[in-house]
């Protein structure tokens, strides 16, 4: 038997290949232009400084962020990372599942603000015994941020209202009304700053190490919702539906199946996701709500999905390597003082040269070919040895 | 209290021109099949290198030219992405609107040396204002009219350019005709990549010159989220409007009237938080109104024709 060919025209091997260059390719020109910006920003009188002061900088952003000053590996910055993770985990499944059915909902960053604040609010005001409450309240948190995406999912699929337009205005309107609740009825007063009461005690979430990352069993619930996720989009009758609607979504309506709830279902789906992220992030980092301004996660999470090609398996993966890279921008603007928000230019190139379809397109071509080739002297040879 | 003060209108008209110039590109783009989501990154960066330029030079017009030209080239790029690359156009404006958040964080720090915002356009760098002459003379209707930036008025006048554009020039049947059906376009000679270009282009001009506005007039120099998602609240007026110049621009001016309004709301005590949201919200509402009678319409149009039979 032959390798069955996939939908790219290559061999399964080629396939990889493929992925693997066009990947280590997308990420060479980030750095590259990574290094120019790093490189005009820095210090220095002359050219042979400004060359070194950059390449310092560059340490700081591609070392640093898992090995000390003398090149060890350190388990501290490590485990930071994982925790760093864990929020961009749950906003990267949430845009997997969303974009994978091509509804380009953007309300991720919305949606994991709005869980974070009312899983907060049931950390601080239910009375409820036990690990209990910390169920109960990343529960309520995710039920909520999944109503919220009922607004864009109900307006797309039954008025044809653009969800991306809305899950942007949805954004919007859940930080302002959470400041105004902060400001006018929730903020501990007798702080200096906007926050709430303290959680209960019995509301933290425990953690993995002890060693002051803040890597919580959170990290393990992401994981899990992973594999559920996984699951879900490859191995059932619905997760086929999302993935076909955006695939091919006049075949999934002539084929009987209720898209119209397919596209209510991806996005609900999606919130429930990104307001669990919320919960876990403040249960797991945080012991007061203090987030005023939008945490930034739902749009890495976006970079995330891209990366992982909307298949949650590689969301993992891919978070770890958005974790990884946020550390650094964060490390070279404290060491190498320059500015951190390079990240969101490295971000934007990565993203734009990997959902490119058509990059490296010829050298595909070179490999289709070869497949094809391949596959004829293999046919040609099969053919021969029957003769004999 | 009276709110429908001639100064209420006015700031009405003042409100809704950036909205207007992204408005209009985001007409002509989808007239084009080019949705441009990037447009708020856009008007973002242009804000920036509009009030540097100004800076720099010590004059608006350059500061206003380098915001068009930073326009040009942000859209030209993410047209090489989308078009040439086949990045998905949304996805490529969500990466221009990244790079419109925090680069220009980056390039302001690494720029001008400050955080989060550059106070640099003082009175004699700001877009001028035009009085005038007879019509500022008129009770109530002058107060309203008159008096404008110079901008404002060239938004104005760009919604008829724009019909023009569409509806009487060759390219303007050339791009509807690209946005319509790019097939049949190619088949009579048309290069579509061409055309696709032009429509992103003159979209990230007037989307600069919407920026341009916002730091050079709106507010004295750029500050970090100034855009405020004017860019987005474009492409609502855009839907809202029919994808229709004249009608976008009354969609772009109601914007304009719920953000005026929430500002003489919140000038009575009442917290901003809550009046902040309100421009955000109208659009959602409107987006429902104008789908829900674009299906009575279809609905109407089904039954008079099955009346026909």
């Amino acid at each position: 038997m032959n390798k069955k060919n996939d939908v790219s025209g290559m061999s399964r091997k080629n396939s990889i290949k493929f992925s693997v260059i066009r990947a280590l390719a997308a990420l060479a020109i980030a750095l590259a232009v990574a290094f120019i910006l790093i490189f005009v920003s820095a210090e220095g009188a002359n050219f042979s400084e400004k060359m070194s002061a950059s390449l310092k900088a560059l340490r700081e952003m591609l070392v640093s962020p898992l090995f000390r000053k003398n090149g060890t590996f350190s388990v501290k910055s490590f485990t930071d990372v994982l925790a760093q993770m864990i929020p961009i985990m749950f906003t990267g499944l949430a845009t997997c599942i969303m974009f994978s059915a091509n509804q380009f909902n953007l309300g991720a960053e919305g949606g994991i603000m709005l869980g974070a604040f009312v899983t907060a609010l049931v950390a601080v005001y239910w009375h409820i015994p036990g690990p209990m409450l910390i169920v109960v309240a990343i529960v309520m948190g995710a039920l909520a941020t999944g109503l919220m995406m009922l607004i864009p999912a109900v307006l797309k699929a039954k008025l044809g209202v653009s969800e991306m337009v809305n899950s942007l205005m949805l954004n919007y309107v859940i930080m302002y009304m959470i400041n105004y609740l902060m400001n006018t009825y929730l903020a501990d007063t007798s702080k200096g700053v906007t926050q709430t009461q303290p959680f209960q005690a019995n509301a933290i979430m425990p953690q993995l190490v002890s060693n002051g990352s803040r890597l919580s069993w959170g990290f393990v619930i992401a994981i899990i919702m992973v594999i559920l996720c996984w699951f879900f989009m490859y191995r059932t009758r619905w997760g086929y539906g999302i993935r076909m609607t955006g695939i091919n979504q006049p075949f999934v309506m002539y084929s009987g199946m209720n898209v119209a709830m397919i596209i209510i279902l991806c996005q609900v789906l999606g919130g429930i996701l990104a307001g669990m992220g919320g919960g876990i992030e403040m249960l797991g980092r945080y012991s007061v709500y203090n987030w005023i301004q939008q945490p930034q996660y739902g749009w890495t999470g976006i970079t995330v999905a891209i990366l992982a090609g909307n298949n949650p398996i590689y969301v993992p993966l891919a978070a770890f390597f958005m974790a990884y890279l946020t550390k650094g921008c964060t490390l070279m603007s404290t060491n190498a003082n320059v500015p951190s928000q390079l990240i969101s230019i490295i971000q934007a190139v990565i993203f734009l040269f990997f959902a490119a379809h058509q990059f490296l397109a010829g050298y595909r071509q070179k490999l289709v070919v070869k497949s094809a080739q391949e596959e004829l002297a293999q046919k040609e040879a099969a053919e021969r040895s029957g003769e004999k | 209290m009276n709110i429908f003060t001639a100064d209420f209108f006015f700031s009405i008209i003042r409100i809704a021109t950036p909205i207007l110039f992204a408005t209009l590109a985001a007409v002509i783009g989808e007239k084009g099949g080019v949705s441009n989501i990037g447009l708020e990154g856009i008007m973002m960066m242009s804000a920036l290198f509009g009030s540097l330029g100004a800076y720099w030079t010590k004059s608006w017009l350059i500061g206003l030219l380098l915001a068009m030209a930073v326009g040009l080239l942000e859209s030209l790029v993410m047209g090489f992405f989308a078009f040439n690359l086949k990045t998905n156009i949304i996805l490529t404006g969500t990466a221009i609107n990244m790079i419109g958040s925090g680069g220009c964080l980056f390039l302001v720090k690494v720029i001008t040396g400050q955080a989060s915002t550059t106070a640099l356009i003082t009175k004699s760098l700001q877009i001028p204002s035009i009085s005038i002459p007879l019509i500022r003379d008129i009770p109530y209707i002058g107060k309203i009219i008159s008096g404008h930036s110079v901008l404002t008025y060239i938004a104005f006048l760009l919604v008829w350019l724009t019909i023009v554009l569409l509806y009487k020039t060759p390219l303007g049947l050339n791009i509807r005709s690209v946005g319509e059906n790019p097939n049949a376009a190619s088949s009579v000679g048309v290069s579509v990549l061409k055309i696709q270009y032009i429509t992103i282009g003159i979209g990230g001009i007037l989307a600069g010159m919407g920026g341009a506005f916002m730091s050079m007039y709106y507010a004295m120099g750029w500050s970090q989220d100034m855009v405020a998602g004017r860019g987005f609240i474009a492409l609502a007026a855009q839907s809202m409007g029919g994808g229709e110049p004249v009608g976008s621009m009354l969609a772009a001016l109601i914007f304009g009237f719920a953000s005026a309004l929430g500002i003489k709301i919140s000038a009575t005590g009442v917290d901003s938080n809550l009046v902040a949201p309100i421009p955000y919200i109208v659009t959602i509402i409107a987006l429902v109104i104008f789908a829900l009678n674009e299906k009575r319409k279809e609905k109407q149009r089904h039954s008079s024709a099955a009346l026909q039979k």
